[in-house]
């Protein structure tokens, strides 16, 4: 018995202590050097989190350098069949534009009585936010986060919390700034939570990703029941995202409200990131 | 001149797995597929770590698997230093392995993987839930860890190839 557990002593202790013929360094030095590094970027320290960031910007680039060959073969790819495709689509588009068409002389006219009722309550109107499009580096698909790299910093004013949109649909917010690159926490991410409002009912819920592509609507009033297609737009109240950023609608999965989003957070390439100063007009 | 490209022949033979880890943990190019079918996703880096530093770890060395963990790390946006806490631990149980055993075949192989997936991804979890403020899936989590423990038999496969093929170089 006594020899079986120093049998198993020792192979452990060769097994953490043991170097090839070509290598310096031992498991056990690796794995404390490992331990060492993660508790100091877990203390999170002026000089760890500068070097984090430096690191980051090297690394991103570096990675986005390395990825451009495989993005430029999936892009031919893509691209060869969107020729394909182009005939079948111009059809339908060309349908949809007469019905656009039709829509925004309506759209016009509630434009312009929206207007003059803010002006009635005396609210602010909201002019066109300041914007810095960013190109997407890296989409790296994890089982765990989902989240873009784009090629902002904070060179570009670019700060945490800032609302990121694709065309003008909300993608997600900014959670970490290094100085040429940010990442951006998509909608779908298990991390996000974003106050959102629809219906004519002004129903207020939180939109909180699942992981997968259609996130799930919280907190909804008791006995609720959601309507299929209904338009989600952020509602404000967390005080960092603007109100009225369209979202995604209303999709119905066995009784249960899903968000179809209106921007496959798969697809994205190119962002806008919104220089908001929503938060400081809240403080104000 | 055969002299020379004979030995670059080799070292490129050698360098495979290590370009393979780096690539994995650098790129955009993984084994997630969930946009195509929902829970399939694995981790092949695990993979790849596993049976180099089983069969050949002279090849793979632990600095390498060291910095492509940071590299992972980086580019996922995980706390510093968990990949590679969990790369080194399945090249720890690799190496175990290798020290008790004496004849390795696809099943051994296969089985003892699991006990490196699972110390793997404990260490993950735990240094995840404790020191993170990320939320987990343990779902997504655990569809990962089976898919890479049912797939480990054709990478084996396939590394046994290019195992042989480059020991026939090495042999020339």
């Amino acid at each position: 018995m006594a020899t079986n557990r120093d049998d198993f002593t020792i192979a452990i202790r060769s097994a953490l202590l043991q170097k090839g013929a070509k290598q310096r360094y031992s498991l056990f030095f690796f794995i404390c050097i490992s331990i060492l590094v993660f508790f100091l970027d877990s203390f999170q320290s002026k000089t760890m989190t500068s070097a984090k960031s430096l690191l980051n910007d090297g690394v991103y680039r570096i990675s986005s350098v390395a990825t451009s060959p495989f993005k430029f073969v999936f892009f031919i790819g893509n691209l060869s069949k969107k020729h394909f495709l182009t005939y079948n689509e111009n059809k339908i588009l060309k349908a949809e534009l007469a019905k656009f068409r039709a829509k925004d002389f309506q759209n016009d006219f509630l434009k312009s009585q929206n207007r003059n009722l803010q002006e009635i309550l005396k609210s602010s109107i909201a002019g066109d936010e300041e914007g810095v499009m960013a190109k997407v580096l890296l989409d790296k698909e994890s089982p765990f986060l989902k989240s873009i790299i784009v090629n902002k910093g904070s060179k570009s004013k670019i700060k945490k919390g800032m609302p990121v949109v694709s065309s003008t649909y909300l993608v997600g917010r900014v959670v970490e700034v290094n100085y040429l690159s940010s990442r951006v926490l998509l909608l779908n991410d298990l991390n996000s939570r974003i106050p959102v409002e629809f219906g004519d009912r002004v129903v207020q819920s939180i939109m909180t990703g699942e992981g997968t592509s259609k996130p799930r609507l919280k907190f909804l009033p008791e006995n609720f029941e959601a309507l299929e297609g209904e338009t989600i737009f952020t509602s404000g109240k967390d005080g960092v995202l603007k109100p009225g950023i369209p979202i995604g609608r209303i999709e119905l999965f066995k009784n249960e409200p899903s968000v179809k989003l209106f921007s496959d957070p798969n697809q994205l390439s190119v962002v806008n990131i919104i220089l908001s100063n929503f938060i400081q007009k809240n403080k104000l | 001149m055969a002299l020379i490209y004979r030995n670059f022949r080799i070292s490129l033979g050698n360098a495979g797995p290590i370009l393979l880890l780096y690539f994995l943990s650098i790129t955009e190019i993984d084994t997630e597929f969930s946009k195509t079918f929902d829970i399939l996703s694995f981790n092949l880096q695990l993979i790849v770590i596993y049976y180099w530093a089983l069969k050949n770890p002279d090849i793979l060395g632990n600095s390498h698997i060291f910095f492509a963990g940071i590299i992972n790390d980086l580019i996922m946006a995980l706390p510093m230093g968990t990949s590679a806490m969990s790369y080194l631990i399945v090249a720890f149980v690799a190496s175990y392995i290798r020290n008790v055993t004496v004849n390795n075949s696809l099943m051994t192989d296969w089985f003892t993987f699991l006990i490196a997936i699972f110390f793997s991804n404990l260490t993950y979890l735990i240094l995840i839930s404790n020191f993170s403020d990320y939320g987990l899936s343990y779902i997504n989590l655990f569809y990962n860890s089976f898919f890479t423990f049912l797939f480990y038999p054709l990478f084996w496969l396939i590394f046994n190839i290019y195992k042989a093929l480059i020991m026939v170089k090495i042999n020339d």
